[in-house]
């Protein structure tokens, strides 16, 4: 036994100094073995896997390891190493959980390699990485730019005999008499708003009001009109039929699954970086346009995002050759080449200007909506705070309780604002 | 010096099982006992995952009291596991009674039969699951073949969709119909013989021989599928696509709790649900063990 604790004790102190001189040794190096982590779909994986091994052919001195899942494995994955302590060098991060993951220090401040010349941000509008900034650091890098946005079939609209909005300018309104009419002459009707997410869509409507969803302690806004709205405009279809019954719009389903897609709705509320899957799945030319414009606006209500960014763990364990890696996913041509824009149209101008020339039609599409929601946008809103969690969780529940005529519209917004202040505070 | 010597030996019998059952051993210890120990500590903490835990004491079941949450994900796990269970048994020892008289293609049903609970978990059952039971599904495109015109989405109104989790609860009757079946292997051909010259009657065997010979087994069956009842996830998961639609009408326990966990990162208020679950399952096993004395039928009891 003493023995045993000798020989650990000796171990132990052979094992120190070697740890102290190596330390240094570990900063300087961006070679060996580092770990990156996203979430994707089997396009994504596979090309990212290829962006890895065109890195490792340039850089043959830094071995990639790679894990990938699905968006909710990812998180509950991600979570769980975070509280081993074994997070990756490099992860795939998303703008809701950014404050938190701040918050708890889990998160490296990127200026250091950007000041090092490691990160090469200079062809970089500052609007586009503003979203991935925490109080003037930067923990994060945009992958992409994504916005929200309503996509329509305009085959319905011309059997109809409806002129296409312009996207712009149009009002609630219009959509309303639009949906109505749609449904009168053609009987499609008219899917739910943003029905995995409700807060998306009134969110929109609240920024024009000139508030914003979250205040710095529960909502951050006060006057519920623009929530009530959002409601109200549902039920006036649902009343008059032209909207797809709730029983029907929450079943979980897949894109080919859904009511868009089978053609028995003239619209669907998505993010601009699903679109590629949306029109896969509906096969047939679909038009994107910018959410309609509340009665009075005061602000812009869209908003350019971040589709997902690049952040490195504060535990990484060689975070340099990370951060190489980074800037070479952002920066370089031949690579984002191949990535085709797959995750949200790329930030730095040379390469959504070398893009804008190489995507297909789909793709097309998408670049020109950034470039018009660009041109139609107000600056983000700050992440998401702690509790978003349960509050969006609330809101989907009183969105059903409406739709499905649990309760009132007055009811439910109530409770909206009174729950959503008790969870935020 | 004998004495000493049985004592080794034992000792080195004992060694040597525990070191053959040590892979085991080491997985229960490092992904069981470590894990519960942890939950159990997590569950008197606030803890977010991503920060430490805090100590809070009894706050996350003070807070549990007044979560609606959390009662309505009771209600529907404790509706789900009483119709289930049952349902589930009937039919498991309905079918094992036709599989025991013997058919030719026996082993090969057997098989079939217990496919489903192979894959009910499974992605693909959740679509099958959805394309039966949604409003152009095929239950409704079957109505409507017998006249009945319905466009009715099951799994969208909250009224029936926990009962689409029921039928593919039920449908997954494989490995109770095995046990049944083992059990019903078992009564001796002699009392079905000695009844028939008695003159009784296959209803009268069907009562008097084999629910009573058969009660051990259905005993065993009873505690095992409540205890499965309790805990459900995967099926409701993969359904509601993990949020327990449409208006939370199945959002079971362990669903809620996972949610609590994952979503909202309350990692200590959900280890502590798990904590009264686990109390919860306790009381109703504890339940079912108190009355098996009176409806459990044990042949060593007789013949002692």
């Amino acid at each position: 036994m003493k023995r045993n604790l000798l020989i650990i004790a000796l171990a132990c102190m052979l094992l120190v100094p070697s740890f102290i001189f190596a330390q240094p040794a570990v900063e300087e190096s961006t070679s060996g073995t580092m770990r990156l982590a996203w979430w994707g779909n089997p396009t994504r994986d596979e090309r990212t896997l290829k962006a890895t091994d065109m890195f490792m052919a340039k850089y043959p001195e830094i071995k990639i390891e790679t894990e990938t899942t699905g968006w909710a494995g990812y998180w509950d994955k991600m979570n769980t190493q975070a509280a081993a302590g074994s997070l990756p060098d490099l992860m795939q991060h998303d703008y809701a959980y950014m404050l938190q993951w701040v918050s708890r220090n889990q998160l490296a401040d990127l200026t250091p390699y950007i000041q090092k010349g490691i990160i090469d941000l200079s062809k970089i509008n500052d609007s586009f990485l503003s979203g991935g900034r925490v109080g003037g650091k930067l923990y994060g890098i945009s992958l992409g730019t994504n916005a929200v946005c309503l996509t329509y079939d305009p085959a319905v609209l011309a059997k109809a005999g409806i002129a296409e909005p312009d996207s712009a300018t149009w009002t609630w309104e219009d959509f309303e008499r639009i949906a109505l009419e749609v449904y009168r002459k053609t009987g499609v009707q008219t899917i739910p708003f943003f029905t995995t997410d409700p807060k998306v869509g009134f969110d929109n409507m609240i920024r024009q009001s000139g508030a914003a969803t979250y205040g710095k302690t529960g909502l951050g806004f006060t006057d519920p009109a623009a929530l009530r709205e959002f409601y109200a405009i549902q039920l006036r279809l649902l009343d008059a039929g032209a909207l797809i019954r709730p029983e029907v719009a929450f079943v979980t389903v897949t894109p080919e699954e859904g009511e868009f897609a089978k053609g028995r709705s003239w619209v669907e509320f998505i993010w601009s970086n699903q679109f590629v899957s949306t029109q896969a799945a509906a096969k047939r030319p679909l038009k994107l346009a910018l959410l309609p414009n509340i009665k009075n606006a005061k602000a812009k209500g869209t908003f350019l995002k971040p589709s997902m960014f690049f952040s490195i763990p504060a535990s990484a364990e060689n975070p340099e050759a990370a951060a190489k890696f980074l800037n070479y996913f952002l920066n370089d041509i031949a690579v984002n080449d191949m990535l085709m824009g797959e995750r949200g149209v790329p930030i730095p101008d040379d390469v959504r200007d070398h893009m804008s020339t190489r995507v297909d039609a789909i793709n097309k599409q998408i670049f020109d909506y950034i470039s018009l929601a660009s041109k139609n946008a107000g600056p983000i809103d700050p992440p998401d705070p702690a509790g978003s969690g349960e509050f969006l969780k609330m809101v989907r529940d009183v969105t059903q309780e409406i739709l499905y005529k649990r309760i009132s519209l007055d009811a439910g917004v109530s409770k909206i604002m009174t729950q959503g202040n008790q969870i935020l505070k | 010096m004998k004495h000493i010597n049985r004592r080794t030996r034992t000792l080195m019998e004992d060694a040597a099982g525990y070191a053959f059952i040590s892979p085991w051993l080491l997985g229960f210890v490092a992904f069981s006992i470590i894990p519960i120990l942890f939950s159990l500590y997590y569950s008197f903490t606030d803890y977010d995952i991503l920060g430490d835990p805090v100590f809070n004491g009894l706050e996350n079941f003070r807070r549990m009291a007044g979560d609606q949450l959390f009662w309505q994900s009771l209600k529907v796990t404790f509706f789900y596991a009483f119709v289930s269970v049952p349902l589930r048994l009937i039919f498991a020892f309905f079918v094992a009674m036709l599989f025991n008289r013997g058919t030719r293609a026996i082993r090969f049903y057997q098989a079939v039969y217990y496919v489903p609970s192979l894959v009910g978990g499974s992605i693909a059952v959740a679509v099958m699951w959805r394309r039966l039971f949604m409003a152009d599904g095929a239950l409704n495109a079957a109505l409507a073949k017998i006249g009945i015109i319905s466009n009715y989405s099951w799994i969208g109104n909250p009224d029936t969709a926990i009962w689409t989790l029921i039928i593919l609860a039920v449908w997954q009757f494989g490995s109770s119909m095995l046990i049944f079946l083992a059990g019903l292997r078992q009564i001796p051909k002699e009392l079905y013989e000695a009844a028939s010259i008695d003159g009784a009657g296959s209803f009268r065997k069907f009562l008097n021989i084999t629910v009573p010979q058969i009660t051990p087994v259905l005993f065993f069956n009873l505690v095992m599928q409540l205890i499965n009842g309790f805990t459900v996830f995967t099926q409701a998961f993969v359904v509601s696509g993990g949020s327990g639609d449409p208006l939370n009408s199945t959002l079971v326990y362990a669903l809620y709790l996972y949610q609590r966990a994952f979503k909202f990162y309350n990692m200590g208020y959900s280890s502590a649900m798990a904590w009264v679950l686990v109390l919860i399952i306790g009381v109703m096993t504890g339940i079912v063990f108190k009355t098996s004395s009176s409806w459990v039928f044990y042949e060593a009891k007789e013949g002692k």
